[in-house]
């Protein structure tokens, strides 16, 4: 524990002075506005009709009203989420590579088993943190434009429902570390998160979605009922080992690869 | 005496290249071992095998007695190393990179880093940002690093790198004074003998990934060779008095003749008087010693040469 504290220490401190670690956090500010500016868009069809294909994309919500806005919002933190964690991940652990201070945390007191655990836990305090920023600008938003419709149910069901998805999408990140780890670097790590994204599309439109990993939080984001889109107990533990294996991947490969 | 670092066999291959080829050396306490090689030679592999960065295909090291591997941790800490160029994070300042290795190698003194910053005098840049270092003062930063902790031996990769002469002089007399008089022991790499030869007590060459020579420092001036060059009026005349004398191993090369014959080197005056004498008198005579670098080359061309 230890050993853990102070690798905890130093990756917040190496945290605090990065840029990205603010461009992110712009963001996840950013998309939700956008989200935003769609809604308004399609409230106001007289808008949509002169704006085109802003026109028709703000179509997307289905209903105009905040279970609509609410549900994709799910989706969002589902998809971007994936990505702008991905993102995260890749960064906290290829950066040792790319700034080539890999070789300086690898030969000290502090295992390299508490290094790779605190970037873990640096990764995941992160993305919640950029989650809950997404989450508090969309609530701000909707009521700066006023969409109607709002009750306290809707509101429970979808901040239980965002707290899982956020939380499955997290646990995704194990695996993109592995691959940054592995590949020394970050692109290899960005391509595996957008390859995922694009094979969770295809599974999940041949109703497998429930059974690979990256499409679950996005399965849990659509409305209940949609064919090939039911959650099972299965769908829990495969994504639970898939981030399991990420996370003794990434440690395994930290202390016994050959770091040259 | 204590063996601080010792090899046996130590081999390192990738596919069919063998980076490294059964290494076996001991390093003692309060030893400066130079660690001398071409670029390429293995050098960086064997330390790199020395911090547990890189599993030996076969053979061990041993520090302070204890097999290294990747997670004997309490080892490393005895250990103070710098591998290749030192790099830095590069948003993070001097002070905010040190203070980042001071956590990590359990130091609790928080005066430790002004120390070592006093030290390495990086006073003025110690709120500057690593990216914004020269490449000098970056190399400074990474032998802080290696020297925080005060351990008790020094694993340094070519660690003048960049430094300018009074840099340079600067470490080599920081770095004999550790061995001195702190009993640190310090194994350093280079592919300069001549900088190496000012400050190491034992030198080990390797070439190719083989361990082709392992002297005292003392000894290295005995191991350069050393000639007789003879010039005169009549060239061709002073060659064969020599030669009718009963010099050996003598050359005529461009107008100047080569002796390497103990005798002439030690008594270059015979030859004079022998010259003289014949009224062939020389108009240059001058015993030459190889210098540092062409004796690096000439032990590795031996071994395998330069490729």
């Amino acid at each position: 524990m230890k050993y853990l504290t102070i690798a905890l220490i130093t990756e917040f401190m190496k945290l605090r002075r990065s840029k990205i670690f603010w461009i992110t956090i712009v963001f996840f500010i950013f998309v939700p506005i956008m989200m935003g500016l769609l809604m308004l868009v399609a409230q106001h069809p007289d808008i949509a009709a002169k704006l085109g294909i802003v026109g028709t994309k703000a179509n997307f919500f289905g209903e105009n009203n905040w279970e609509g806005y609410l549900m994709m919002q799910n989706q969002i933190i589902a998809s971007v989420g994936l990505i702008g964690f991905g993102f995260v991940t890749s960064w906290v652990f290829g950066r040792e590579y790319i700034d080539r201070t890999i070789t300086n945390i690898l030969a000290l007191p502090v295992p390299r088993s508490a290094i790779v655990s605190a970037k873990f836990i640096i990764v995941a305090i992160w993305c919640i943190l950029l989650a809950i920023i997404l989450f508090v600008t969309c609530i701000l938003i909707g009521n700066i434009i006023g969409i109607p419709g709002w009750t306290q149910q809707i509101f429970s069901d979808f901040i239980s429902k965002y707290i899982l998805i956020s939380g499955l999408t997290i646990l995704l990140c194990s695996p993109v570390a592995f691959i940054a780890s592995f590949s020394r670097g970050i692109i290899a790590a960005l391509a595996f998160v957008i390859l995922m994204l694009i094979m969770a599309q295809f599974v999940a439109l041949v109703g497998l979605g429930p059974y690979f990993p990256w499409a679950i939080p996005g399965v849990h984001s659509v409305p209940e009922g949609t064919d090939g889109m039911k959650i099972v107990s299965a769908s829990y533990i495969i994504l639970f080992v898939t981030s399991l294996i990420g996370y003794f991947g990434t440690i395994a490969w930290w202390r016994m690869a050959d770091h040259k | 005496m204590d063996n601080m670092i010792r090899t046996v066999n130590l081999s390192k291959h990738y596919s069919d290249v063998k980076a490294v080829s059964e290494i076996n050396l001991n390093v003692r306490k309060g030893e400066i071992y130079g660690f001398l090689g071409l670029n390429g030679a293995g050098k960086t592999t064997t330390i790199r095998m020395f911090l547990g960065l890189i599993k030996p295909t076969s053979g061990d090291a041993f520090i302070l007695n204890e097999k290294v591997h990747a997670n004997n941790n309490e080892l490393f800490n005895k250990i103070g190393y710098l591998v290749e160029i030192p790099y830095s994070y590069p948003n993070l300042t001097v002070r905010e990179n040190l203070e980042i290795v001071r956590r990590l190698r359990l130091i609790s003194n928080k005066k430790s880093v002004d120390q070592i910053i006093n030290k390495l005098k990086l006073d003025q840049y110690a709120n500057r940002k690593a990216k914004n270092l020269s490449l000098g003062n970056a190399q400074r930063l990474g032998l802080a690093y290696a020297l925080i902790h005060n351990p008790e031996i020094l694993i340094l990769d070519e660690p003048t790198n960049g430094l300018d002469p009074a840099g340079i002089f600067e470490i080599r007399e920081m770095l004999s004074d550790l061995a001195k008089n702190q009993g640190v022991t310090v194994f350093i790499s280079s592919h300069i003998l001549g900088e190496i030869s000012r400050f190491a007590t034992r030198i080990g060459i390797i070439h190719q990934g083989k361990m082709v020579q392992e002297i005292d420092a003392n000894q290295l001036d005995m191991l350069c060779k050393k000639q007789l060059l003879v010039q005169s009026r009549d060239i061709y005349a002073a060659f064969k008095i020599i030669l009718q004398k009963g010099y050996s191993n003598c050359e005529l090369n461009n107008n100047t003749i080569q002796i390497t014959d103990p005798k002439a080197i030690n008594m270059p005056e015979e030859i004079a008087t022998l010259l003289v004498n014949a009224g062939c008198p020389p108009s240059l005579l001058q015993v030459e010693e190889e210098n540092l670098e062409s004796y690096f080359l000439r032990t590795i061309e031996i071994n395998g040469g330069v490729k």
